[in-house]
């Protein structure tokens, strides 16, 4: 078990989104979580990377024998965990390379190890471009700055390759992809799981799934996850909508 | 607009001063001087309650003015903190003073005249006589009237026509005698074709008053790049104006640094005079603590198919307050002409402050001009993201810090003055830390 998410309940401006949540998640596992607009995605994604705007108001979330809710943010991110953003933010005079270098030496320096070597870095850093199928232009350019909703996405991935997290919690990672984009993406994913990555895949479409195929499928309406299941799961919803599993639910 | 703002005391002891100075062999100098004096005595220093000096008390200055004056240079303790400037030909002035010492001009090639005004006015009074207060304007302040009152001290840097100085030219103030004022005087002259890089260096370690005056003429087709940074200590107060004036199809490129002084204030003024003129206009202010800085900028367009980019960055921190003034003025005759400013402030504590004021007064019909300013905090979506990655908040900060500084700091030409800026930039960072 890599991170264990019970009872939480998570408030932004004193309104309660996440109700109650339970959640389990293996190492190397891939869990989708499904869900209406405004049911409390993106909420736990950024209750997990830390954001100081969602306050937890009960419950804990264990990651890897860690209180996870004790960690500002950054020490999330050098614990290991990763967050692919739905709207990447394009961070001007801050080149793409420059951020990834300062990340990845961060987490050496928490970790009790020398900086990286330059050449070593650049030549690592290409090689994940390479498997993103990013042009070698985006990485001196400034962060996510003038590139495409593509380009944003698959920028996303191609850090969380360099950043070889354990655990990835990717934010709508396929709205705004084309096919071959999204191929890409789910490429590296799956490369990264491969190398035991646990994945949280936050998404409205079941069309990623048939690229990253998911361990569990879970349904979240209403700050709860209010189903649990196989790939299968994600078929249904497609073919039927929430609306019947909303009703069960209730009933 | 009130008149006089000197107590009677201080315009006398400036006018006794004034009398006992050290008089030119140049009767036309004398009578440049007089006439400044003159208009000095009925203006005095401004005051805030001048429209352009509202938010800049000059007080302080205009009450110790005089009596710095009087101050001696003392032997300097200190090697002067001077920037290692590669391959430049350099023009080194202590407390006011010329000082062959540390001046190095061995490399200047024939043809250009470079040294100190006060020397050169009596080797070539001809060409000063032609050029020195033409731009400048006593009207504008009496802090340039009473500089050309005394006009003597100073820079001259006369380029022919057709030159290519590849070295930069580096003219370095440096004070370090407690409470003296200086007054330098700058002449830039460039003959047509003519290129060159120039950098004004103001710094101190005392309590000192610094009143410069700069008059810049780009000959036809000429190309400047002109730096000046303003690196004070925190006591020491520091006013200064440049004139630039372009022929037709010449290049100025400027930028303005300020990273001292207690009290700051700094005033461009080009004029686009020559069909096909083109100036870009940078500026940097940083200020911590209680310093304030007001940095200004005129634009004239007087000729058609002239063209500018005004860029305006400030960091401030503390308590610091900034003042900026962009003003973009197109004459009727100004013709297809571009101009575009730019004013970003990034306040990196709640008690810090910016004034600011982009203006545009357009008279020629046929024109394309922009101009926009924003001021904020560090944006706070940027911050989680880069936090996200691992970075902690000062990291995330620094590098955000940095952005803002960016394309302005790495377009500096000359590396001394990029690292100066750099670790000035490190200071704002490290010393405020929230």
């Amino acid at each position: 078990m890599l991170i264990k998410i019970n009872n939480l309940h998570v408030s932004v401006n004193e309104t309660e989104i996440i109700k109650g949540l339970n959640l389990t998640i293996g190492e190397g596992e891939v869990h989708a979580i499904m869900g209406p607009n405004g049911s409390g995605k993106s909420t736990l994604a950024q209750t997990l990377a830390g954001h100081p705007n969602y306050d937890v108001t009960a419950g804990t979330v264990e990651f890897a024998g860690q209180n996870l809710l004790d960690l500002a943010a950054d020490e999330r991110a050098r614990a290991g965990i990763f967050l692919g953003f739905q709207y990447p933010v394009e961070i001007s005079g801050v080149s793409n390379i420059y951020m990834l270098k300062a990340a990845l030496n961060a987490r050496r320096k928490a970790a009790g190890k020398p900086e990286i070597d330059a050449v070593e870095f650049m030549r690592f850093v290409k090689e994940k471009a390479a498997l993103m199928k990013l042009d070698q232009k985006f990485l001196t350019r400034g962060v996510n700055e003038g590139f495409s909703g593509g380009e944003k996405k698959r920028n996303e991935i191609f850090q969380m390759a360099v950043l070889e997290p354990k655990f990835a919690i990717l934010d709508e990672t396929d709205s705004g992809l084309d096919i071959d984009a999204l191929k890409v993406v789910a490429n590296g994913v799956n490369q990264q799981r491969d190398d035991k990555c646990s994945v949280l895949l936050i998404t409205h479409y079941q069309r990623l799934l048939d690229y990253i195929q998911p361990d569990f499928v879970h349904v979240l309406a209403n700050g709860q996850i209010i189903r649990s299941g196989d790939k299968d799961l994600a078929l249904e919803l497609e073919a039927n909508g929430y609306d019947e599993i909303l009703a069960a639910a209730k009933a | 607009m009130t008149k006089l703002s000197n107590n009677p005391t201080e315009l006398n002891e400036l006018k006794a001063l004034w009398q006992a100075r050290e008089q030119s062999n140049s009767a036309w100098l004398n009578q440049l001087q007089k006439h400044a004096f003159d208009i000095f005595s009925s203006s005095g220093f401004p005051t805030t309650r001048m429209e352009d000096w509202k938010y800049t008390d000059t007080r302080n200055i205009a009450t110790n003015y005089p009596q710095w004056l009087k101050t001696q240079p003392q032997t300097i303790a200190h090697t002067p903190a001077l920037l290692d400037i590669d391959n430049s030909i350099h023009l080194a002035f202590i407390d006011g003073h010329y000082s062959p010492e540390y001046s190095g001009t061995k490399q200047l090639p024939p043809g250009i005249i470079a040294g100190n005004l006060g020397d050169l006015a009596d080797c070539y009074p001809g060409l000063l006589q032609e050029k020195l207060g033409k731009l400048a304007n006593n009207n504008d302040s009496g802090f340039v009237a009473i500089n050309t009152a005394f006009a003597c001290d100073g820079a001259a840097l006369l380029l022919p026509d057709n030159q290519d100085l590849e070295q930069p030219i580096y003219l370095s103030f440096f004070s370090s005698t407690p409470e003296i004022t200086i007054q330098p005087r700058l002449l830039i002259n460039l003959g047509v074709n003519s290129r060159a890089t120039v950098l004004e260096h103001y710094s101190s370690n005392v309590a000192a008053i610094t009143n410069a005056v700069t008059e810049i003429n780009c000959g036809k087709g000429s190309e400047l790049t002109w730096y000046k940074l303003q690196d004070e200590h925190i006591d020491a107060w520091h006013t200064a104006v440049q004139y630039a004036h372009l022929d037709q199809d010449a290049t100025i490129k400027t930028t303005q640094i300020d990273i001292g002084a207690g009290l700051a204030r700094n005033e461009l003024r080009l004029t686009l005079a020559g069909r096909g003129a083109h100036a870009e206009a940078k500026g940097l202010l940083m200020a911590d603590a209680q310093r304030h800085v007001d940095s200004r900028i005129t634009v004239e367009h007087t000729a058609p198919e002239t063209s500018s980019r005004e860029r305006y960055r400030s960091i401030l921190a503390d308590c610091a307050r900034g003042v900026f003034n962009g003003r973009i003025l197109v004459q009727a005759e100004a013709q297809k002409t571009a101009a575009e400013l730019t004013n970003k402030n990034l306040l990196l504590n709640s008690g810090a402050e910016i004034n600011t004021k982009p203006e545009l007064e357009i008279y020629a019909d046929d024109v394309k001009c922009a101009h926009g300013s924003t001021t904020g905090q560090l944006d706070e979506t940027s911050m989680f993201y880069l936090i996200s990655r691992g970075l902690n908040i000062d990291e995330a900060r620094n590098i955000l810090i940095r952005a803002f500084a960016g394309e302005l700091l790495t377009d500096i030409s000359i590396e001394a003055l990029r690292n100066r800026v750099q670790s000035a930039l490190e200071e704002l960072e490290h010393g405020h830390v929230k």
